[in-house]
C-alpha cells in the first residue's frame, strides 16, 4: 500500500467552493490531494493534466461547476470534450484512464466533494505508483 | 495505373485554359516527384506528370494562395487530400473560392498502403478513376486489441526510437499554428529526447490533431523512425466520430467540435460522470 500523490484542479466558483464547504463542515477525507484552484475548468489543457503525470503525480482531478452553472456560461463544455478524448488518449498510451477523474462540484456539495477524493484516492492506489509506468 | 495517368492528363489538359494553373505531382529530372504548378501556357509540362508517392499537396494550395489570393487554381487530390482541404477550409487556411477540385481515386494497392477507410473524394465534381472501398487498417486493429500493459510496451519501444526531427509535425497539413505547444518549454524540454512514456510530445500532438487530422498518413511516411503515428489519431478520431458525430473533411458545412459548447448529446456520449 501507497500513498498515492494526487493533484486536484479546482474550479474557484463551484468546486474550490464546494471544498470549503466540506472543510467548514469538517468532513473527512483523506490527504492525498493537493489542490490547485484555477479561475475556470475550462482552464486545464491536457498539457497540464500530462505534465502532472510527468511530474509524477499518480492521479489529476479536474472538477468544474455542474454542465450549465459555469460561471463563464460554456468554459467547461470545453472540458468535458478535451477530458473526454485525453481519457481515450491516456488508454492508447497504456496509462488508466482511472487516474483522470473528471467531475463536477457546485459549492453546496461539499459531501460530493469528500466522497469524491475518497473514492478516487482508493480508486488510485488500487493502480501502481505511476513512475514505476514511467521506467 | 497507367490508364489512370492518362485520364488524368487528359483532364488538367482541359482544365489548363480555364485557370492560372493546376497543382499536381510531376517527375522531376532525377525521378524524384514533387507537387508542381501546372501553367496553361506549359501544356508540355504535363509529359511528367505523376501519380505516386502522393505528397502534401493542400500544403502546396495554401503557400501559393497565400501569395496569390486572387489565383484561379485547381487541384489535383486524393481522398486524404481532399479531406485536408476541406479541413484548411474550416480553419481559414485555404480557400474554396476560385479552387477546382480535380478528384482522384486510388487504386486497391495504394489503399492498401495506406490502410485507407475512404480511397475515395466526395466532394470533387471532376473525377478520374473509379473509386473503391476503404480497407482495413491491420496495425491499429492489432494495437486496439492489446492489453493495457502491452499498449505501454509497444509505445515504449516505438517512442524510444524517436528522434524528435519535428518532421510528422512540420509535414501534417493540419499543423499550422504559429505557436506550437510542442515548441513549449513548459511541455516539451528543448534540447532533449521525449521521454518514451509518457511521451508528452506524442501525446499532446496527438490531443491536437483531435478532429484534426484526414488520415493521411503523412506523418508515419516522413517519420525517420518508422514509428507508426497514425494508430493514435485513427483511434481518436473513432472517438470524435462517436462522441461528436464529427469526421474529417466530410461535410463542409459542419464545424469541428472541439470548441464551443456541447450539443445535443455530445455530454452522454462522452462518456463522463
Ligand atoms: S517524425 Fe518520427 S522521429 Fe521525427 S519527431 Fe515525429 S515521431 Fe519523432
Ligand atoms: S495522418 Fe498525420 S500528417 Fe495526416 S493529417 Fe493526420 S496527423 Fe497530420
Ligand atoms: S467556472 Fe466552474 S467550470 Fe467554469
Amino acid at each position: 500500500m501507497y500513498e498515492p500523490k494526487i493533484i486536484g484542479f479546482l474550479c474557484n466558483w463551484c468546486s474550490y467552493r464546494g471544498a470549503d464547504t466540506a472543510g467548514m463542515a469538517r468532513m473527512k477525507y483523506p490527504p492525498n490531494v493537493k489542490i490547485i484552484r484555477v479561475p475556470c475548468s475550462g482552464r486545464i489543457s491536457p498539457e497540464l493534466v500530462l505534465r502532472c503525470f510527468r511530474e509524477g503525480a499518480d492521479g489529476v482531478m479536474v472538477l468544474g461547476c455542474h454542465i450549465g452553472d459555469c460561471h463563464y456560461a460554456n468554459g467547461n463544455h470545453r472540458t468535458a470534450k478535451r477530458m473526454a478524448i485525453l481519457r481515450q488518449l491516456l488508454e492508447y498510451n497504456g496509462i488508466e484512464a482511472q487516474r483522470l477523474c473528471v467531475d463536477w462540484v457546485s459549492a453546496a456539495e461539499g459531501e460530493k466533494f469528500a466522497t469524491l477524493i475518497a473514492s478516487f484516492t482508493e480508486q488510485v492506489r488500487q493502480l501502481a505508483p505511476f513512475v514505476e509506468i514511467m521506467q | 495505373m497507367s490508364e489512370r495517368l492518362t485520364a488524368l492528363r487528359e483532364t488538367i489538359r482541359q482544365i489548363l485554359p480555364q485557370v492560372d494553373g493546376v497543382i499536381g505531382l510531376k517527375t522531376g529530372p532525377a525521378g524524384i516527384v514533387a507537387p508542381y504548378l501546372f501553367k496553361p501556357g506549359h501544356p508540355e509540362m504535363l509529359d511528367s506528370l505523376a501519380l505516386w508517392p502522393k505528397e502534401p499537396v493542400p500544403d502546396t494550395l495554401k503557400i501559393i494562395q497565400k501569395a496569390y489570393p486572387n489565383a484561379r487554381l485547381a487541384i489535383v487530390c486524393r481522398g486524404c487530400e481532399e479531406r485536408g482541404v476541406v479541413e484548411m477550409f474550416k480553419h481559414a487556411q485555404v480557400s474554396l473560392e476560385n479552387l477546382t477540385l480535380i478528384g482522384l481515386q486510388c487504386v486497391q494497392e495504394e489503399a492498401l498502403f495506406c490502410r485507407c477507410a475512404k480511397p475515395y473524394t466526395v466532394h470533387a465534381r471532376v473525377t478520374v478513376g473509379s473509386p473503391i472501398a476503404g480497407v482495413p487498417d491491420p496495425l491499429t486493429e492489432a494495437f486496439a486489441a492489446k492489453s493495457q500493459a502491452e499498449k505501454l510496451a509497444f509505445w515504449k519501444e516505438q517512442f524510444q526510437h524517436c528522434i524528435k526531427c519535428y518532421g510528422c509535425r512540420n509535414i501534417c497539413p493540419q499543423c499550422f499554428c504559429n505557436v506550437c505547444a510542442l515548441e513549449d518549454e513548459k511541455w516539451v524540454e528543448t534540447g532533449r529526447l521525449p521521454l518514451p512514456n509518457p511521451s508528452l510530445y506524442h501525446i499532446i500532438r496527438a490531443m491536437h490533431m483531435t478532429a484534426k487530422c484526414v488520415a493521411c498518413r503523412e506523418c508515419e511516411e516522413t517519420c525517420p523512425a518508422g514509428i507508426p503515428l497514425a494508430i493514435h489519431f485513427r483511434l481518436v478520431a473513432r472517438d470524435v466520430k462517436e462522441m461528436f458525430h464529427y469526421e474529417t473533411g466530410a461535410v463542409i458545412e459542419q464545424k469541428p467540435p472541439q470548441l464551443l459548447t456541447l450539443e445535443e448529446g455530445d455530454y452522454e456520449r462522452s462518456g463522463l460522470p
